[in-house]
């Protein structure tokens, strides 16, 4: 039996540890981001889709009030008019043509082409539209990600610190937000390291008179709330 | 001496109760009949307009593109012969514009089995719109050149309509059924309906009964339903539809007046029909403005919505507020009083928005301010029969039942004759 291993490089270990485990870091703030992000894209889109279908069907329904289009179309849907009339059929329901006001005038057979358009249309553009909104929801989630990530990591270096731990850096993903202020974190907390570091060295030294005068002068850059 | 005052009042009551109730001796004044004649002689034109010149085909509506229905070119042969017996066209014109039409049914408009297709091609005469080879239609059209014949008999008129009625193969349409089709066509064989219930069917069964050839059995014409209604104390023997039309189509060839089927005066019955269907539109005159007692007339026409069954009860019942004049002219035989005031109601209040050199145009609706811009040949056609019948001494009745076909359908089903006719005026 042949087994495999795979044996990763430390830039594969560093980015697998990276990988998002988790699209929601931050719930809240995400929520929040998504939402600012998605209700204005949101209503943008439906104005204009809603926009664009109106205006679509208004002008197919122009088109066929044309005069020689619609004779065609009256001569069609009369042969077939004439056959319900003599064969009733049940009254239409509420439809989605119902909406247009072109249509009032249109005869049953109109109607029931028109509507089968119309349904189709529907169909595709409901199918499009909530690909869309699917898109939409990865995207934000995807975005926010690059701000709530920052953040949460920040966080827990905060909560290290809290606790002690000031060998704590923040690493962000190469397409994060926030990299020059983790940067700058990062400054601080190698020159607070290695102040607390050198000042951890002195105590263990023999001569103490020594290591207090070496340790004064290293304070005496700090700059804390007892200084005065 | 008491006994004998008292005994004459009830014997005169007990007499004129069973008698045949007669009509309303209604008289129009003589502008109404100016009027009723000028819309006759106006909705003639629809036909010498409307028909093709070469092929005599007469169009289904006015509107352009519309194609030939053999229906209306049946009801264009009835009234060129009309037209030419009242004056208004030549009598040389007339006979050639009926010569023209039979000879194209004869010879050039497709058919099956000698029944025409609902729609031709006006030039050229080939079955258009898939249309479907319709008994009915070819009823309408076989009687219009009956009735033509009865006008010209001896010549080649006659001779053509003869020729066309005796190719019509009535009892292959019975496709083994105790009902005739509706139609066939070639894509779908028989349709999966039948004339099996009351309504404008009476015209074709008598046809087909009384045909020279291809005769169906008189259980045709026994065995289809009957079914009664009452509306607004209207006892009816109704149609489905509950459209006037389906009242009066028959009647515009056949005089029903004196002829009992079954207990059943069918004259009578479009006459309480008639009435209902105004009562049933009188009672939606508060939510529809177009319906009053001068405006009424609920058939299938074209409306708002396009070509409806409209109609009233007992029956579907279809009704949106589209009145359908023709309706309302074509029931003059039945109620000559109330239709000749609805004409001239809708005359003097819609003239401007409905009437034109054709005639009144097809319908209308009030509420939604809709007029109908077009005429139809068969709803023309009805009215132009239907008025020449109360205005010119129900000749057409008269010389329709002259027809050897239709005394033979009288007796085959044993029609009983009634001893008084009503009175149309």
């Amino acid at each position: 039996m042949i087994s495999f291993s795979i044996v990763l490089t430390p830039r594969e270990k560093t980015m697998s540890q990276n990988r998002r485990k988790h699209f929601f870091i931050n719930k809240p703030l995400q929520i929040r981001f998504m939402l600012a992000v998605i209700i204005p894209l949101f209503l943008i889109n439906l104005v204009a889709l809603a926009g664009l279908y109106f205006g679509i069907w208004s002008k197919v329904l122009d088109t066929f009030s044309n005069e020689q289009t619609l004779n065609d179309l009256v001569t069609a849907s009369r042969m077939v008019e004439y056959e319900q009339a003599r064969h009733p059929v049940a009254s239409q329901d509420f439809s989605s043509l119902s909406f247009f006001k072109q249509t009032e005038k249109l005869s049953q057979r109109q109607r029931e082409v028109f509507k089968g358009i119309l349904d189709e249309t529907n169909r595709s553009l409901l199918w499009k539209f909530s690909l869309l909104l699917v898109l939409l929801a990865w995207g934000t989630i995807f975005i926010s990600h690059k701000i709530a990530g920052p953040f949460f990591r920040f966080s827990k270096a905060f909560n290290a610190v809290e606790k002690g731990d000031y060998r704590s850096r923040v690493t962000l993903r190469k397409l994060d937000e926030g990299h020059p202020v983790a940067q700058e974190f990062n400054d601080a907390m190698e020159k607070t390291d290695h102040l607390l570091s050198n000042l951890k060295t002195l105590t263990q030294e023999k001569d103490a008179p020594q290591a207090v005068a070496k340790i004064k002068e290293k304070l005496s850059t700090v700059q804390t709330s007892t200084n005065a | 001496m008491l006994n004998r005052l008292t005994c004459f009042p009830l014997a005169f009551f007990i007499i004129f109760s069973l008698a045949p109730v007669p009509l309303t001796a209604f008289e129009p004044s003589p502008d109404d009949r100016a009027l009723l004649n000028k819309i006759e002689r106006d909705t003639l034109q629809y036909f010498t307009r409307f028909s093709d010149k070469m092929t005599g085909l007469t169009k289904d509506s006015s509107r352009t593109g519309s194609p030939s229905s053999v229906a209306a070119t049946g009801f264009a042969l009835a009234a060129y012969a009309i037209g030419a017996s009242r004056g208004w066209i030549a009598q040389d014109y007339a006979y050639a514009r009926i010569l023209t039409t039979l000879q194209t049914l004869r010879h050039k408009a497709a058919h099956q089995n000698g029944f025409f297709y609902h729609f031709l091609d006006v030039r050229t005469g080939k079955r258009v719109w898939g249309s479907e080879a319709s008994s009915i239609d070819t009823a309408l059209a076989v009687a219009g050149a009956l009735l033509a014949a009865r006008y010209y008999p001896g010549t080649e008129v006659e001779k053509l309509a003869q020729e066309i009625y005796e190719r019509v193969n009535w009892k292959w349409m019975m496709n083994n059924s105790d009902f005739i089709c509706m139609g066939w066509t070639p894509e779908s064989k028989f349709l999966p309906y039948y004339w099996d219930s009351y309504n404008e069917l009476m015209l074709l069964v008598a046809l087909a009964i009384g045909a020279p050839a291809f005769p169906v059995p008189p259980r045709a014409w026994e065995r289809w339903l009957r079914p009664e209604g009452n509306y607004n104390n209207h006892r009816v023997i109704y149609a489905s539809t509950g459209s006037l039309f389906t009242y009066q189509f028959s009647h515009a060839y056949i005089d029903f007046r004196n002829l009992e089927d079954l207990g059943n005066n069918y004259f009578e019955n479009s006459r309480e029909a008639t009435l209902a269907n105004r009562d049933y539109s009188m009672s939606f005159s508060g939510r529809y403005q177009g319906y009053s007692e001068n405006s009424w007339g609920l058939s299938a026409s074209v409306g708002p919505g396009g070509y409806k069954a409209y109609g009233g009860k007992p029956g579907g019942g279809i009704q949106d507020g589209t009145i359908a004049p023709y309706a309302t002219l074509s029931s003059i035989v039945f109620t000559p009083e109330l239709s000749t005031k609805a004409a001239r109601f809708f005359y003097d209040n819609y003239q401007k928005e409905l009437y034109g050199n054709f005639g009144f145009k097809d319908a209308f609706n009030l509420d939604k301010n809709w007029w109908a811009n077009e005429y139809l040949g068969i709803d023309q056609g009805i009215t132009l029969l239907m008025l020449e019948n109360y205005l010119n001494g129900e000749i057409v009745w008269k010389k329709f039942m002259e027809l050897p076909a239709i005394k033979k359908w009288i007796e085959l089903t044993g029609l009983e004759k009634r001893s008084a006719s009503p009175v149309l005026n």
